[in-house]
């Protein structure tokens, strides 16, 4: 079930399909899992990544769950690396805080571009962030 | 454009010229976001069926995008509408196995004054001084640099691409000019 931007409230879902230019997106708030799949170069990230910024906020304060992320991008353009930023500035706070969290990133073995990209972005925070190829 | 290139044996001329400079695919119109990404498509899936690795797929891929969504923000934040919006694209193969992405479109003359400028500073950074700056401008509030739509995106561009990146800038009538930026992957 999706919500207008800035509406996450306590136990929302976000279940929103890949479309050519955004990834699939899941958020499960029960299980503690926010999962993306795909390629992500909308001409505005706010079109998908307001929801799930409101959501990850809603998730991090609302209810002290474990918070697990797993992504599997094999491309963001500049803006969806700035809205990650978002995201994982926010995942960062929490962390400091003592939330138990952690991101995956997994690549498709044939794209070292997208293990490069999770790797630069792990290098900017001190929470766990595994990078790892998929297997076929 | 010459009218008679709408007859068989001008577009035959335009095919001869297309395949002499190796050129994948190329635009020159209006653009919108469907036909970006479709053609950005087509051109990964052709890089992705001719090489072993995804990268030079992805970054060509990457190029190209950048470059367009540039053209796009930038068109559209200045409110212009057709013929200024125009996108001309041409992607390219070169003899020694890279690819080359030039872009260009219609600029206020300062703005291209300002991006020459920008270009020409890049090229004078190595990977690690692109890398540099590259996360500096990402922690940077978006509103900055954002005049020219050109700021994490052009770096973004430089750091894929193998050589320094070359831009022109042609003027035109009415403080206007026709800007072009070149790529090589």
């Amino acid at each position: 079930m999706t919500q207008e931007p800035g509406q996450a409230s306590s136990g929302t879902n976000l279940d929103l399909a890949a479309t050519v230019s955004t990834p699939a997106i899941k958020a499960d708030w029960q299980a503690g899992l926010l999962s993306m799949v795909g390629e992500s170069y909308p001409e505005n990230t706010y079109e998908i990544f307001d929801e799930i910024i409101t959501w990850v906020e809603a998730f991090l304060g609302e209810c002290d769950k474990t918070l697990r992320v797993e992504l599997q991008l094999n491309y963001l353009n500049t803006s969806s690396i700035r809205a990650m930023i978002d995201i994982f500035d926010r995942l960062q706070a929490a962390h400091d805080e003592g939330r138990d969290l952690s991101v995956s990133w997994l690549y498709d073995s044939r794209n070292p571009r997208s293990a490069e990209m999770g790797e630069e972005f792990k290098e900017d925070y001190s929470f766990a962030f595994s990078i790892a190829a998929m297997r076929d | 454009m010459d009218s008679s290139l709408t007859t068989n044996r001008s577009l035959a001329s335009l095919r001869d010229f297309f395949s002499a400079e190796r050129i994948l695919i190329c635009f020159n119109g209006p653009t919108s976001r469907t036909l970006i990404s479709e053609i950005g498509v087509a051109l990964k899936e052709h890089i992705e069926s001719s090489s072993d690795s995804l990268s030079a797929a992805m970054d060509v891929f990457s190029v190209y995008i950048e470059m367009s969504q540039n053209i796009r923000h930038y068109a559209s934040a200045m409110g212009y509408v057709e013929p200024d919006a125009t996108a001309t694209v041409v992607i390219a193969e070169t003899s020694g196995g890279h690819y080359v992405v030039s872009a260009g479109n219609i600029v206020q003359a300062a703005d291209g004054q300002s991006l020459v400028d920008r270009v020409a500073s890049l090229a004078e950074l190595d990977k690690q001084q692109l890398k540099a700056l590259y996360k500096e401008q990402l922690r940077r509030p978006r509103q900055e640099g954002a005049s020219t739509g050109a700021g994490l995106g052009l770096i973004d561009v430089a750091r894929k691409s193998s050589a320094p990146l070359q831009c022109s800038l042609d003027a035109l009538d009415a403080g206007k000019a026709f800007f072009t930026i070149r790529a090589t992957i």
